[in-house]
């Protein structure tokens, strides 16, 4: 009786979880997206800034990367291709993380000490590298979450009928008609 | 036909029927899928060709203005008689953001120059407070200063954002500086002592110093127009850049 009761409280409590998750991380990819989308040079320094890239690829992914963040990050709000968009954001931050540790890792200072005052960091001073790492990780793991248990609440997935049919217990809409 | 059999086809048409429909709706789940990912991959197609075609760079135009190297290391762009609108830019040989700068828009300060809509004036000065960045800085202003001929100063300044170095390792090293130099067209016998001494670093310093707080810079690059800072999406616009300036010719 407890153990079914609980699997009942987690089948209504997981495609919410799914709906936070989606605006979570949606939104941190539309506000990224969105300040560097006006100004399109701050994120091709970026990108050149961690050496990872051959300089014209880097070109080509700093002009791309707002784009791609801001058109992800709604179909992940709206909750449209919901797997595939998770997916995507997920590859993202785990780009982001590899990115990140890598500069840790050779020693880059990411701080080109152009754009406004605050680039340079002073002599003690280090770069908040394991704080991003760890947000971003945390980032990840909510897209993980996605591509699990897509597409959650209020997603346009559902009324187009792309919804995936992994929990047919949750599909109350399409009833038994039909059996 | 006996009652069995007329029950088991009408099963089977039943059956038939449920598979047909579970083909259209898959059909119809692959067409909304394929749909909706074309939209998505056409957004993101659209939006770099509007931004790759924003920052797309002039052409070289029929060739630079006359050009003067200052006293005080500043250099003048500028054809005969052209006094304002007065372009002035701020910039650091070894910051990334004004390599792209120069990528970018640097065509257009020269053309604005050589079409007689700007007089331009390049301010290198040195930003960075720790090595291995700051030494880099000093050793490829200083050597700049070391270049007295404006045609020469402009190839070499050229050279030294095409070559910059990685933050994070000792670049412009002063034998560099000196091939750069050959390359840019420097013959003066002196370059290269001047070079090898780091003549200029100490007046490169100053001159930094008096330049930031004069101006009241929060970086580089750092471009204003009769004094007036102008915004980062605008200079790394050419099309809007070129806007702006002749706007402020009128």
């Amino acid at each position: 009786m407890n153990a079914s009761q609980a699997s009942h409280n987690a089948r209504w409590a997981i495609p919410w979880v799914t709906t936070v998750a989606r605006l979570v991380l949606g939104g941190v990819l539309i506000a990224a997206g969105g300040l560097k989308i006006g100004n399109p040079a701050d994120s091709v320094v970026a990108v050149k800034a961690y050496e990872l890239l051959p300089e014209s690829v880097a070109t080509t992914a700093g002009y791309a990367l707002p784009i791609v963040e801001v058109v992800v990050g709604v179909l992940l709000i709206v909750g449209l291709m919901t797997r595939v968009a998770a997916v995507v954001a997920a590859l993202l931050m785990f780009a982001f993380v590899f990115g990140i540790a890598w500069a840790w890792a050779h020693g880059l200072r990411i701080d080109c000490g152009c754009f406004g005052g605050g680039g340079q960091l002073g002599a003690g001073q280090e770069p908040t590298y394991l704080l991003d790492i760890l947000r971003d990780f945390g980032l990840v793991l909510l897209g993980g979450w996605i591509v699990r248990f897509p597409p959650g609440r209020f997603a346009l997935d559902r009324p187009l009928g792309l919804a995936g049919a992994e929990h047919p217990m949750d599909d109350e809409e399409n009833g038994d008609g039909q059996g | 036909m006996g009652k069995a059999e007329r029950a088991k086809s009408a099963r089977d048409k039943i059956r038939e029927q449920q598979a047909a429909d579970r083909a259209r709706e898959q059909r119809k789940k692959v067409v909304t899928y394929i749909t909706a990912g074309a939209v998505a991959v056409a957004a993101v197609a659209a939006g770099m060709w509007y931004t790759m075609s924003r920052s797309q760079s002039e052409q070289a135009g029929a060739g630079l203005a006359p050009i003067t190297v200052q006293p005080d290391g500043s250099v003048i762009m500028a054809k005969d008689g052209v006094t304002q609108p007065v372009v002035d830019i701020y910039e650091d040989f070894q910051c990334p953001a004004c390599k792209e700068l120069e990528r970018v828009s640097g065509q257009t300060f020269k053309n604005l120059a050589a079409e007689g809509l700007a007089k331009v004036v390049y301010h290198p000065i040195t930003i960075f407070p720790q090595d291995p960045t700051r030494a880099n800085s000093v050793r490829a202003g200083s050597a700049a200063r070391c270049v007295a001929d404006g045609k020469q100063w402009m190839a070499f300044h050229d050279l030294l954002f095409e070559n910059q170095p990685s933050e994070s390792v000792e670049g412009f090293k002063t034998d560099e500086l000196i091939e750069w130099g050959k390359e840019a067209g420097v013959t003066d016998p002196g370059f290269e002592t001047c070079v090898t001494s780091q003549k200029h670093a100490q007046t490169q310093l100053d001159y930094s110093d008096k330049v930031n707080k004069q101006e009241n810079l929060e970086g580089t690059p750092t471009v204003k127009i009769d004094g007036q800072m102008i915004d980062n999406s605008v200079i790394f616009t050419p099309k809007d850049l070129r806007d702006t300036v002749t706007g402020a010719a009128k």
